[in-house]
């Protein structure tokens, strides 16, 4: 127990050093693009350009300019927005990141959960049709990106359910309704789910035919323990071993469907201001993305030691 | 291809039978088949699998989950593979009384220490919550044993119990086994390479060749007075006891015949010494060559009064 919060210590003084080190490429690329925020056809006197760039201390070297940062950023300070003058970035962010995270979430719901149950099905009726129907799903789904799909469900949930069902049942893109999580979330998770469907597939298969599945038949367990309590779980422990990239995974490709489906999580904003020239939000993104890639690794290291006991810290 | 045909014999409660043979002559495919566990893609083809007045090949689902670990158990050759490496090793004895209608859940949960103890397993207090790779190997096989016995089933089956294991615990695990058996009252089918083993420990003596019985009786006699010419040269191959003990130490001029082509007739005549025309194109049934002694040979028939009576058998 002891040795697991030391480890977990440790792993979050490295997300930390990770996070800033990633927000600081960042910083340094940015700065080196030509023109910021305050340039654009409605801006006439330098005079008012000079003022911007003071209030944001834009007119210091950039050295000074990166150490404010970073001492910032160490106290959860990312700043202010530079379009939106008087808007901080912590704040906004954190609300947005609480969006991204549950459609994350579920979508993470609907890969393990929907990979799992099409695999274990795969594995345990290996070369019939229902393994033929669901590793054939599995590849489709595995080769079609979610922006792809996103589009698809729009316009199936979002035109055709309308029509067919004469206006009655139909999604509406945006956010603030539990009934706008599902079909943004399966759009995300799906093409994770057929990747931890085909690797579920395969680890089952071979952990039935393992020595101590033959042991748990030979006890005289129920068929039911046996997949489940013995081979499933043992299965489990590759398939936890993805989870890392998989996240990840799901995180790269909400930038992409919430700005399909109009939910205002983080991925939304990092397009919007990339495209307004806010910098200082674009670099406020980027350090959220960071942390949360590091916390999600984490997590599924920690759960990992559960799952199998020969692995400790 | 049929791996094992027509095996039947014997066994007295509380009697110790040894099953040898050759690698690949179906001791592990007999033994299996009591528990029909026949591994894919092996199927029982036609007739009967009977234990007392069971056919275990008859039996539903459900029934044959009910007579497996609970009638007959079975101890795997490798127990480093036949425990499940993400279960504590208490659990997976509990498991296989809580299996069975013979206890009660909570009479399954006080019981296994002390069945880990009576496997001799040192400082079983403390070990119940031990996982199997906290284990030295010959504990994981007492542990595999305190599950096999830990129902108290009529009938144990060790395949290759200590082929897996160093020779310094090989004689106490086989000490154990035989123990065991004495105070449940439980038969033992042993199945192993070695013959001394075989010598000291069992009552009867059944040898397999190419699937099939060749010569069964009891020990002394198979030892004093072996009759078929293939138990000759397995006791030929045995390794003498002022040698260095190796368990797999059997050669014998020749190959076992490959299951897809079996020669006709005596399966043993391309290697046997002894063959007639007979023995190219008929085989032999098993007969009565001494009281109590079977053998599978028409040279050793012509001693017999009636093989025709015989072959009933
Ligand atoms: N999984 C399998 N698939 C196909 N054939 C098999 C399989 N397992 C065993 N066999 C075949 O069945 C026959 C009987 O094998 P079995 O394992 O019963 O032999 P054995 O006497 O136990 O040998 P060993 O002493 O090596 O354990 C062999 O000819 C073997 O080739
Ligand atoms: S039947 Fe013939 S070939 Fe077979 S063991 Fe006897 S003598 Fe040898
Ligand atoms: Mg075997």
């Amino acid at each position: 127990m002891r040795g697991t919060l030391l480890y977990i210590g440790q792993r979050l003084v490295l997300i930390a050093i990770t996070t800033v080190l990633v927000s600081s490429i960042v910083f340094v690329l940015l700065h080196q693009i030509p023109g910021n925020a305050f340039l654009n056809e409605t801006r006439t006197s330098p005079e008012s350009l000079a003022a911007d760039l003071r209030h944001y201390g834009l007119d210091k070297p950039l050295g000074t300019q990166y150490v404010n940062w970073v001492s910032g950023v160490l106290h959860g300070n990312l700043g202010e927005s530079l379009v939106n003058r008087g808007v901080m970035i912590t704040p906004l962010l954190v609300r947005e990141a609480s969006v991204s995270a549950t459609v994350g979430f579920f979508a993470l719901l609907v890969t393990v959960g929907l990979g799992l149950i099409l695999g274990v099905i795969a594995a345990l009726r290996q070369n019939t049709w229902a393994d033929y129907v669901a590793s054939s799903a599995a590849v489709v789904g595995y080769s079609v990106p979610s922006f792809v799909i996103g589009i698809f469900f729009l316009l199936i949930f979002g035109h055709y359910f309308f029509e067919w069902t004469q206006g009655t049942v139909f999604y509406n893109v945006g956010w603030g309704d539990w009934t706008q999580i599902p079909v943004p979330a399966i759009a995300l998770g799906l093409p994770y789910a057929s990747y931890v469907a085909r690797l579920t597939r395969a680890s089952m298969l071979e952990t039935i035919r393992t020595d101590y599945v033959r042991t748990a038949w030979a006890k005289g367990l129920k068929a039911r323990i046996v997949v489940l309590r013995h081979a499933l779980r043992n299965a489990l422990i590759p398939v936890v071993t993805i989870l890392g990239p998989l996240i990840t995974g799901i995180i790269t490709g909400s930038v992409v469907i919430e700005n399909i489906f109009g939910i205002p999580g983080l991925g939304k904003e990092f397009v919007t201001s990339i495209l307004a020239r806010d910098y200082n939000i674009v670099i406020g993104v980027f350090t959220f993305y960071a942390a949360l890639v590091g916390l999600a690794n984490l997590t599924v290291d920690v759960i990992y030691p559960a799952l199998d006991p020969r692995i400790r810290y | 291809m049929t791996a094992v045909d027509g095996i039947s014999f014997e066994i007295d409660r509380g009697e110790i039978v040894g099953i040898v043979g050759e690698s690949g002559s179906g001791k592990t495919m007999t033994a299996l088949s009591l528990l029909r566990l026949i591994p894919e893609p092996g199927r029982i083809t036609g007739g009967r699998i009977l234990y007392g007045e069971k056919d275990i090949a008859q039996m539903t689902d459900e029934e044959i989950r009910e007579f497996r670990g609970n009638e007959v158990a079975m101890i795997f050759q490798d127990p480093m593979t036949s425990l499940n490496p993400v279960l504590r090793v208490g659990f997976q004895v509990e498991e296989a009384m809580a299996a069975h209608a013979r206890f009660t859940r909570q009479q399954s949960r006080d019981r296994v220490l002390p069945m880990l103890q009576r496997v001799r397993i040192p400082a079983a207090k403390e070990r119940v919550r031990d996982y199997p790779h906290q284990f030295s190997g010959g504990m994981r096989q007492r542990a595999m044993i305190a599950m096999g016995v830990s129902n108290e089933p009529s009938l144990l089956i060790a395949d290759e119990p200590t082929t897996a294991l160093d020779v310094t615990v090989q004689a106490s695990i086989i000490e154990l086994l035989r123990d065991l058996s004495r105070e449940l009252r439980a038969s033992v089918i042993l199945i192993t390479h070695n013959m001394a083993l075989v010598a000291s420990l069992c009552n009867r003596v059944i040898v397999m060749y190419a699937g099939r019985i060749v010569e069964e009786g009891p020990t002394r006699a198979i030892f004093k007075n072996p009759q078929h010419p293939y138990t000759w040269s397995l006791l030929r191959s045995m390794p003498r006891v002022d040698e260095v003990e190796k368990e797999r130490l059997i050669s014998i001029k020749g190959l076992p015949p490959d299951l897809g082509r079996m020669p006709p007739g005596c399966k043993f005549h391309p290697r046997c010494k002894f063959k007639v025309d007979r023995c190219l194109t008929e085989e032999p049934p098993l007969g009565e060559v001494d009281p109590g002694q079977l053998a599978r040979c028409w040279v050793l028939m012509k001693n017999i009064q009636n093989p025709e009576a015989e072959a009933q058998r």
